[in-house]
């Protein structure tokens, strides 16, 4: 017997609510896409009222989008952590940090969906947030390496691109609890360009100043 | 595309239908480029066409369907002009014939942003059911870069992923810059995507020798 049920915290209540309503969009557009994930479904797998849903969030979109700022909160987070953790080598640290983000795809993979895969295609808001995310990892990759190893920027939006696009091909496969295995192919992908960069450096000028564009370009 | 003469014109009903398709297929990308997938109407497209509703829904079940033929055609038109440029080289020529694809490719879409338009961007926009056509072309893509490729310049095998990511990568940067209404100055592009396309086999120093000399 239970006569006396200890009461929550109202503002833990409503957060845990909300967590339960970004977790339901995240499962649902993952199972079945953004599309056709309708509100009443999201409702009965939060275990909400729908006045609750639509106290909290202005419908549909906005608790995707607050969904998308979760997972892209989140990855972002243990990105960051991972970098901090280690005092190794830039190389090291962007190998960890890139084994950061398979583990989140890995154990969030209904989240991991939602912003490498549905946000893509789901509105126009939430490509941008996709979008913005990207962008926000090519800033860290170009300070997170040697000014000495400098790529033209558009050739880092390229690897950034491309190893989104491999994980969003892993997630599609319905593989993304494997997606950690990617790591030693795609750390080479990212790494080898800046290595050639540093070793053009190491020959002498008169051999490399005409293969080496202009670095203000 | 004009709207053919009215009346009595001594057109075949094949050419005439033939024409209209392809007008369809041509507003709905117009439209498309300037409005945005979803206030992209079938009146719209009609309008932009010069293409009554009624013979609309002759060619198309619905915008959606419309829309799926224009994807499939703007892949293709990009597919051929890729193709045509590469199948100048031999497969020895390898370096070549990329540097040829990407150029072709990156000249294609920018001489018409309507067109990089719909297969790089709305193409993610306009829900799942274009979003696989996306991915298969991309996909399809991979084989011309694959074929004939060199070996990792280390003399090891390049990692599997790295194609995938390479195509993968050309188009997310080439999707970003057409969103962001760059799609003209597509073209200054080149140096960059050949180096990303080219060092993981050949290596950087190989890489940057064929692109200065290009």
């Amino acid at each position: 017997m239970n006569p006396k049920r200890p009461e929550l915290p109202r503002e833990f209540v409503a957060s845990h609510k909300r967590r339960r309503m970004i977790d339901a969009i995240a499962e649902l557009s993952a199972e079945r896409g953004y599309e056709a994930t309708k509100i009443a479904a999201v409702v009965r797998r939060a275990g909400v009222a729908r006045k609750t849903l639509y106290d909290n969030f202005d419908g549909k979109e906005d608790l995707f989008l607050a969904a998308l700022d979760a997972g892209f909160g989140e990855m972002r987070e243990r990105v960051e952590a991972a970098c901090m953790e280690t005092d190794a080598v830039w190389q090291k640290k962007v190998e960890t940090a890139l084994g950061a983000f398979l583990e989140f795809v890995a154990e969030r993979p209904a989240l991991a969906r939602a912003c490498l895969v549905e946000a893509l295609s789901a509105t126009p808001t939430s490509a941008g947030r996709y979008d913005a995310a990207l962008r926000g990892y090519v800033e860290l990759l170009q300070r997170s390496t040697p000014a000495e190893t400098r790529l033209p920027d558009t050739i880092e939006e390229t690897l950034v691109g491309g190893v989104a696009w491999i994980i969003n091909q892993q997630i599609r496969r319905g593989a993304a609890a494997e997606a950690v295995e990617l790591l030693p192919e795609l750390s080479e992908f990212i790494l080898s360009p800046y290595q050639g960069v540093a070793e053009i450096g190491s020959i002498p000028q008169s051999e490399s100043d005409s293969t080496v564009p202009d670095s203000s370009t | 595309m004009d709207r053919l003469p009215r009346g009595r014109h001594g057109l075949s009903p094949e050419f005439v239908a033939r024409n209209q398709r392809e007008r369809l297929i041509t507003g709905l990308t117009e439209v498309l480029f300037e409005v945005g997938y979803q206030r992209t109407t079938v009146s719209l497209i009609g309008q932009r066409a010069s293409v009554s509703k009624s013979d609309f829904y002759k060619h198309f079940e619905s915008k959606d369907d419309c829309f799926f033929a224009a994807y499939d055609e703007a892949v293709e038109r990009i597919r051929e002009s890729v193709l045509a440029a590469c199948g100048k080289y031999t497969k020895a020529q390898w370096p070549e014939r990329v540097r040829a694809g990407v150029e072709s490719l990156l000249s294609t879409l920018a001489a018409d942003p309507a067109l990089a338009s719909i297969s790089l961007v709305e193409g993610l926009r306009a829900g799942r059911g274009v979003y696989d056509r996306y991915q298969a072309a991309v996909e399809s893509f991979v084989v011309y870069l694959c074929d004939g490729a060199p070996e990792a310049p280390a003399g090891g095998e390049v990692p599997e992923a790295t194609d995938e990511a390479v195509v993968g990568g050309i188009a997310s940067l080439l999707g970003r810059r057409v969103l962001a209404g760059e799609a003209e100055q597509i073209g200054q592009l080149l140096p960059e995507v050949l180096e990303f396309a080219l060092t993981p086999y050949l290596g950087t120093v190989e890489a940057r020798r064929i692109i200065s000399a290009g």
